[in-house]
């Protein structure tokens, strides 16, 4: 309301002066020497062409113009806001890019006929739901990583959801105990070695990374990013922190370039030979092999993926998951794309889109991802990789990875 | 209505609270209100970080801040204020068209510059390729190239794009130097430039590259991408790495209060100096001729900055553009141009209106109390756009609550998730650009003119309508232009503030960027470019004739 007023004062006064200043500017501009000459006389100057009369009237008309566009404008934008969803509609604030998540949604608006509108942010959605409080206006939470959804499980934002569908399709240790939130997909994250320069089997754990006999051999983006910090963090819970912080100083100190990219990057650097061995998410591999971009098929190509650790605990597996808004306006249509995202349809979508691996047992991976093969993934208990998170934050900050 | 109100007062002698110093304070207390939200925040327990902090990657930080903040307050300098003067003093060929063409890098976002330069120079990249079939080079061990993605990699690149804050500001000061005090020095056969133009110019350079090392510390994109550990990426790290909300607010808190410590040096440097002229002269500026030689170096001068900032980088968003297939995409962007430009254009509307209240409330009407409070409103451009959103979200999570218990519906919202709270971010964010604008231009006036206008009969309110706003109208256009292209091109605010299914482009160009898929975000990016080009040529039209 005080904003409302405020701007329309505001613009008031703008189109009061701004805008109707012909009879002072329209050649003089900033003369001040005629303008003191004109307050003194306080007399119109020599009498304006016609052509100057027709500006000034074009120039004011405009004005005014953009002037009432502007409040209405804003008057709309304003309004806008305190418009709730319709029944038949939900609403998703997303981690996870748009492009990524589209034919999900239109998948699911083809099966149930509930259409969605999402807002899409990499960071700070918590905060926004925290925010919002009660007037919250969104329903599903979709987000990578564990650390995430845990994040928004401590502040309190998600609902449990009590569903039998939910219940079968995503196993337990893939869903909060308390059903606030459930994995979507999983994904690995492995290292890929240069298919040139480095022999097969060089590379059986994630723990070899720290051998001197890579320096300056290897590529990785930052250590901060969060696919690391759950790697990380997975270290840190098979060997312990002091062996972990051991194993990533021996790594930093085996790095070709400083930490850097994406995970694409970090295939390209292996194509061009700046580095042989490098840390990467399983799906990019896919990404770049089947892309629209014939490059980086040849980044691919120059790629070895290696599943570590086969003969211990297995490959690091993170999620890509969501929960239900803690005040959803609309729970039910909430629960059911939830529900829908586990389906064996959307469980496939994922492998076709992004080659992520499915989370639901009744579905085998297709395609690309089934001729990768069956691969042994870490059982830790997902949600101890956001507990570690802060531990693993603090040995990145401290090897300066 | 207005006019009368202002007839109300005007009748009266300046007071210390009247009605402008109480429209000042309130506006300035809604703008301060998410800055306050911040500081409150950064009142919990941080849980014993910052030991950890200091003793590991807190004092990196702030060294690669400090380099950078110097770089690119270096490099911007002497882009903006050699391109001002030799636009403003000497005539050339194509200056005319140098005039414009040298404030459009200001429409590019840092971040994507900073792709398309990685793109340009890297190992696979046509700079690299060229000299590898030249020399004969097969391997990257072969030769050393400079790394794009470093610190300097990093201040070339921002440098590059955030000059026309600078030559902007500083070409209206040079050209409302008084063409006398220029004819002095060529008497006494003194530098124009070092003994009048610069020093003369000096608040505008100084609010110029205030907002330049602003942008400088709440810069994330280009950052990140270049790998530059500075104070900006330390806050994530700690908010999303460790959880810790409190000690992010705490460090943005922290480069707060450094860049303003640093503005507070500068405005006490120099607060026993007075920059009013007392008047123009009769006679107009003349831009003084050239040999053969001297026109050349003025357009090797302009074209320097225009190549880094505008046609490198547009030119490999055209390659991607032109080698990859659009059609399906160019409805949407088109539709997104559309909503963009509105809410930009509405935005810098708001902005300007607020600013030039602020602005004459503080310098005619208030006391300390006004001055001090319009000075800190414009604080909010020293926050990493994340933490602010952040500020405006729980400010705007209180006054909800607060209207919900008033019309007795908990759901009911009058700012979240509607587009007033990203307008009110966008207030709070830019607040300091228009207000930039407006307080160079304002101080260039002399206080007689007010004065005269007062003692001629003319109240106050007729007096600003008179002369001084006609005056300040540059200085508006100036303000809005930044404005307009810095929220067209904002990312972290519309990113986490919009409201359902709303794209600007900047957002729609960073859902592809970030994955590093140039070819898709090119065109979006592009647009940027394209819808910041229009109002550009325009107000630099209305920039020439008044200022």
């Amino acid at each position: 309301m005080i904003l409302i007023i405020i701007l329309n004062f505001s613009l008031a006064i703008c189109d009061e002066f701004a805008f109707d200043n012909h009879s002072q500017t329209s050649d003089t501009h900033g003369n001040w020497g005629t303008q003191i000459m004109h307050v003194a006389t306080a007399t119109p100057k020599a009498r304006p062409s016609a052509k100057e009369k027709a500006r000034a009237v074009v120039r004011r008309a405009a004005g005014r113009l953009i002037t009432r566009v502007a409040v209405g404008l804003t008057a709309l934008l304003i309004a806008a806001g305190p418009i709730m969803a319709a029944a038949a509609e939900i609403n998703i604030y997303s981690h996870r890019q748009q492009f990524l998540l589209q034919p999900f949604l239109d998948a699911f608006t083809a099966e149930t006929g509930i259409k969605t509108r999402v807002v899409y942010a990499s960071k700070g959605l918590a905060q926004r739901l925290l925010a919002e409080g009660e007037a919250s206006p969104a329903d599903v939470i979709l987000t990578v990583d564990i650390s995430r959804l845990s994040e928004y499980a401590e502040l309190d934002l998600l609902a449990p959801v009590e569903s039998p569908v939910l219940a079968a399709n995503v196993p337990a240790h893939l869903r909060a105990a308390d059903n606030r939130w459930f994995a979507l997909s999983t994904r690995a994250r492995l290292v890929a070695t240069s298919v040139d320069r480095v022999a097969e089997g060089a590379i059986a754990d994630i723990e070899d990374l720290a051998d001197p006999r890579w320096a300056g051999r290897i590529c990785s983006r930052k250590g901060s990013h969060v696919y690391n910090r759950s790697l990380m963090a997975s270290v840190i819970a098979a060997n312990g922190a002091a062996a972990a912080e051991a194993w990533a100083d021996g790594m930093v100190a085996n790095f070709a370039r400083k930490p850097q990219g994406n995970d694409r990057a970090q295939a390209k650097a292996i194509f061009e030979g700046q580095c042989d061995v490098a840390i990467m998410n399983h799906y990019y591999y896919g990404k770049m092999l089947y892309g629209d971009k014939p490059e980086q098929k040849g980044w691919a190509d120059a790629i070895r993926l290696v599943f570590t650790n086969q003969d211990g605990r297995g490959t690091h597996v993170n999620i890509s998951g969501g929960g239900m808004a803690r005040h959803s306006p609309n729970p039910q249509a909430a629960r059911r794309f939830l529900e829908f995202l586990t389906t064996p349809v959307a469980q496939q979508l994922y492998g076709e889109i992004n080659f992520e691996y499915p989370v639901n047992p009744d579905v085998a991976p297709g395609g690309v991802l089934a001729s990768w093969g069956d691969f042994r993934r870490d059982d830790l208990a997902i949600e101890r990789l956001a507990t570690l998170a802060p531990d693993a934050q603090m040995i990145i900050d401290r090897v300066g990875w | 209505m207005v006019a009368t109100f202002l007839s109300y007062w005007s009748g009266r002698p300046a007071r210390r609270f009247d009605g402008w110093s109480v429209a000042a304070i309130l506006i300035c207390l809604l703008i301060l209100g998410p800055i306050l939200a911040l500081w409150l925040t950064a009142l919990g327990d941080s849980r014993g970080l910052w030991g950890h902090l200091v003793s590991t990657v807190l004092p990196r930080y702030v060294v690669n801040t400090l380099l950078l903040m110097l770089g690119v307050g270096v490099l911007s300098v002497f882009f903006g204020v050699s391109t001002a003067w030799v636009i403003t003093r000497y005539s050339f060929p194509a200056k005319r068209v140098f005039e414009w063409l040298l404030l459009l890098p200001a429409a590019i976002p840092a971040y994507i510059i900073a792709y398309t330069y990685t793109d340009f120079l890297e190992y696979a990249g046509p700079v690299q390729s060229l000299l590898r079939d030249m020399f004969g080079w097969q391997r990257p061990a072969d030769y050393w190239f400079p790394e794009i993605r470093s610190l300097g990699g990093a201040v070339l690149v921002m440098a590059s794009v955030l000059y026309p804050y600078i030559y902007m500001v500083t070409r209206i000061a040079f050209r409302l130097t008084p063409a006398s005090l220029f004819e002095i020095a060529l008497v006494h056969d003194k530098s124009q430039f070092w003994s009048v133009g610069l020093p003369l110019a000096r608040p505008a350079i100084t609010a110029g590259l205030a907002l330049v090392l602003m942008e400088v510390v709440s810069d994330f994109g280009t950052v990140e991408y270049f790998a530059v550990e500075t104070i900006t990426l330390g806050i994530f790290n700690v908010w999303l790495g460790m959880n810790n909300i409190v000690a992010a607010a705490q460090i943005s808190l922290f480069g707060f209060v450094f860049i303003l410590s640093l503005l507070g040096l500068e405005l006490y440097a120099r607060s026993r100096q007075r920059f009013a002229g007392n008047g123009k002269s009769a006679v107009e500026l003349q831009p003084l001729d050239l040999g053969m030689k001297g026109q050349m170096a003025c357009q090797a001068v302009c074209a320097l900055p225009l190549l880094l900032g505008f046609v490198i980088p547009v030119g490999v968003l055209l390659k991607f553009v032109l080698g990859n297939p659009i059609t399906d995409q160019l409805g949407q962007v088109i539709d997104t141009v559309g909503a963009t430009m509105l809410m930009a254009g509405a935005a810098a509307l708001l902005i300007v209106a607020v600013s030039t209240l602020l602005v004459l409330a503080a310098t005619y009407r208030g006391g300390i109390v006004v001055r001090r409070l319009t000075m800190a409103a414009s604080s909010g451009y020293a926050i990493p756009g994340t933490m602010l959103a952040i500020g405006v979200l729980i400010f705007a999570g209180v006054v909800d609550r607060a209207w919900g218990g008033l019309v007795g519906d908990p759901r009911a919202t009058l700012l979240l998730g509607g587009g007033g709270i990203l307008l009110t971010a966008y207030l709070v964010r830019f607040q300091a650009v228009g207000y930039g604008a407006l307080m160079s231009g304002i101080r260039r006036l002399p206080d007689n003119m007010m004065n005269a206008s007062r003692c001629l009969g003319h109240g106050f309110g007729p007096s600003l309508k008179l002369v001084i706003l006609p005056l300040l109208r540059g200085s508006m256009l100036a303000g809005g232009l930044l404005c307009f292209v810095d929220i067209m091109k904002e990312l972290p605010i519309t990113l986490l503030l919009r409201p359902f299914d709303y794209e600007t482009l900047a957002t729609y160009t960073y859902q592809f960027a970030k994955d590093e898929m140039l070819e898709t975000a090119a065109l979006p990016a592009l647009m940027i470019v394209v819808a910041g080009l229009v109002p550009v040529i325009l107000m630099n039209n209305m920039l020439r004739r008044a200022g």
